[in-house]
């Protein structure tokens, strides 16, 4: 069966050490092959670019501009059932230019949610023992996609934020604008609360079932948005007011979304800190089949996989994540490995599986 | 060059264009500079509401509508910049008169409530029989702080305190609003007969 959603071609200028790379992609499975440092990585990374205007590995998307150049362009063809559209990112330190067909889209998050895209990266390897701030981005991402608007209230929300804390370090705790920013955090944060709280819901009906079927043996899952703030604006409010000195001393907003936790448990044992490797890798991989399976629910279609460098020789267990995610998913699919013959792909007919090599930065036959 | 390229919107690159116009047109170079120096004698802020006001010889500064006698003496909207008065005036929608504050409350750019010109304004509100003031500042964070702050200092005179509505653009189809506006407008929802 042929996805509706996938990408028919992509060009990629400028992008780390990627100068110039056209690819055709097929619309399932594309194994991207070449040692380490090659280019692999940057090549799913231009993908993610010109699909959510972020990069999975830069902080700010102007860094992944190759050295010497201005700007790097990446120019996706995307199939999205009988529409064909163009999608363009033209980015730099300066610059951040997205267009879809030559026309700049109303906001930045209705082209970041134009074609959905789900990525799975070494970095992710911590989703389950990382930082909360992980998990966060996890259920604002499902957020985004069920509700735009929720990206809107997180954006507002840090702001006032961060001029609320700058108030309090310069004038101290009876400024007289304070209660304004107080109340604009409130009303945007108990949003942004509620938005999150329903993303983990769905978050969660998907990763049970999930879970459950990749487990080794019968485990019970636990899953709860812990908020750090609250969905009430008047308590959230009032809670602002009374944390001041508190926020002062610690030179941190104390209260409030920017503490959220997405607290997981197995059989009643917090995950982060007590489960095994094995559990931890178990649970990471159904966190992101749920991520993919609640976008695929918001858009009604199947999202584009990037897979990075999950298959390795010394890692027999990271090959067989490739399998489970092929199976989870009908759509695109973006492979990069060192090892491309590690990758059989049982079923798969040649019109199915298309192999890529870069070597320098540049496709080699 | 180097002073062309201080006007906002002019980068080097325009100033470089700018300059190499005006040594080439002579005739526009004059003209230009004739009115240039005419400009801070004749135009200059009005000193009520901070619109662009021509000067009159008897030293009086008042803008075309602080002037304007139909106006209604009752409403005032309080905007950001000239441009946004400018924007609302083209709507016709307003029959009041305004107050620019030119600046926006923005703690991280060291812009605190000290910096708005709030005293004018309650003299204004106080003098002038003001009954609603309409707080038309842009939905940002910076903009709708200032709305909330100016609410504040406003609450004890006896005037009601009003912001604009924000939503779906006229004319168009609500399923080609944007994402955003359109969800801010069903929160920002009302009942229907009030």
């Amino acid at each position: 069966m042929t996805p509706s959603l996938a990408l028919r071609r992509v060009s990629v200028r400028g992008l780390r050490n990627l100068a110039r790379v056209d690819i055709e992609p097929v619309p399932r499975l594309n194994v991207i092959a070449g040692d380490n440092g090659h280019g692999k990585t940057s090549l799913l990374e231009a993908i993610y670019l010109v699909s959510t205007t972020r990069s999975f590995r830069a902080e700010r998307a102007g860094e992944v501009v190759q050295t010497g150049q201005d700007l790097a362009t990446i120019i996706a063809t995307v199939q999205d059932g009988l529409v064909v559209r163009e999608q363009r990112a033209i980015v730099g330190p300066r610059v951040k230019s997205y267009l879809v067909d030559g026309k700049r889209p109303d906001r930045l998050v209705t082209f970041a949610t134009l074609t959905p895209v789900v990525v799975f990266h070494p970095g992710d390897l911590s989703l389950v023992t990382g930082p909360a701030s992980l998990r966060r981005t996890l259920l604002d991402r499902v957020a985004l996609f069920h509700e735009p608007t929720s990206g809107d209230h997180r954006q507002r929300f840090l702001r006032a934020l961060r001029e609320r804390q700058d108030i309090l370090e310069r004038k101290g705790s009876s400024a007289a604008e304070l209660s304004v920013y107080e109340e604009l955090m409130a009303r945007e944060g108990a949003l942004l609360a509620a938005a999150r709280e329903r993303a983990a819901e769905r978050l969660t009906e998907a990763l049970t079932p999930a879970f459950t079927r990749m487990a080794a043996r019968e485990l019970e899952l636990g899953v709860s948005y812990r908020p750090g703030g609250t969905t009430d604006s008047d308590q959230f409010g009032a809670a602002l007011f009374s944390h001041r000195a508190a926020d002062l001393r610690r030179h941190t907003a104390t209260f409030g979304p920017q503490r959220d936790e997405l607290e997981l448990s197995i059989d009643g044992r917090p995950a982060r800190t007590q489960a095994s490797q094995g559990q931890q890798r178990v649970l990471t991989l159904a966190l992101k089949v749920a991520e993919l399976a609640t976008v695929r629910a918001a858009r009604g279609a199947e999202p584009i996989l990037l897979l990075d460098d999950v298959s390795s020789e010394l890692d027999p267990a990271r090959t067989g994540a490739v399998y489970e995610f092929l199976r989870e998913t009908s759509g695109q699919v973006f492979v990069t490995t060192t090892r491309p013959d590690l990758l059989v792909t049982p079923g798969a007919t040649i019109a199915d599986r298309a192999d890529w090599h870069l070597r320098d930065g540049a496709l080699v036959p | 060059m180097r002073l062309l390229a201080r006007l906002p919107g002019v980068g080097e690159k325009t100033a470089m264009r700018f300059a190499l116009h005006l040594i080439t047109d002579a005739a526009l170079a004059r003209e230009l500079g004739a009115s240039l120096v005419e400009l801070p004698a004749r135009i200059g802020p009005c000193e009520r509401c901070g619109n662009l006001a021509e000067l009159s010889a008897d030293g009086q500064v008042r803008c075309s509508i602080c002037r304007d006698t139909r106006r209604d003496p009752t409403l005032l909207c309080v905007v950001a910049k000239i441009q946004d008065l400018l924007a609302i005036e083209r709507s016709g929608a307003m029959r009041g008169r305004y107050f620019v504050l030119g600046k926006l409350l923005s703690p991280l750019d060291g812009i605190g409530p000290e910096e708005l010109p709030l005293r004018s304004l309650v003299a204004i509100i106080r003098s002038e029989a003001v009954t609603e003031a309409i707080i038309a500042t842009p939905p940002s964070v910076d903009g709708e702080a200032t709305a909330l702050y100016i609410a504040r200092e406003l609450s004890g005179l006896g005037v009601r305190t009003t912001r604009i509505a924000s939503g779906i653009p006229h004319g168009g189809d609500l399923e080609f609003a944007d994402q955003i506006t359109l969800g801010r407008a069903l929160e920002g929802r009302r009942r229907i007969g009030e």
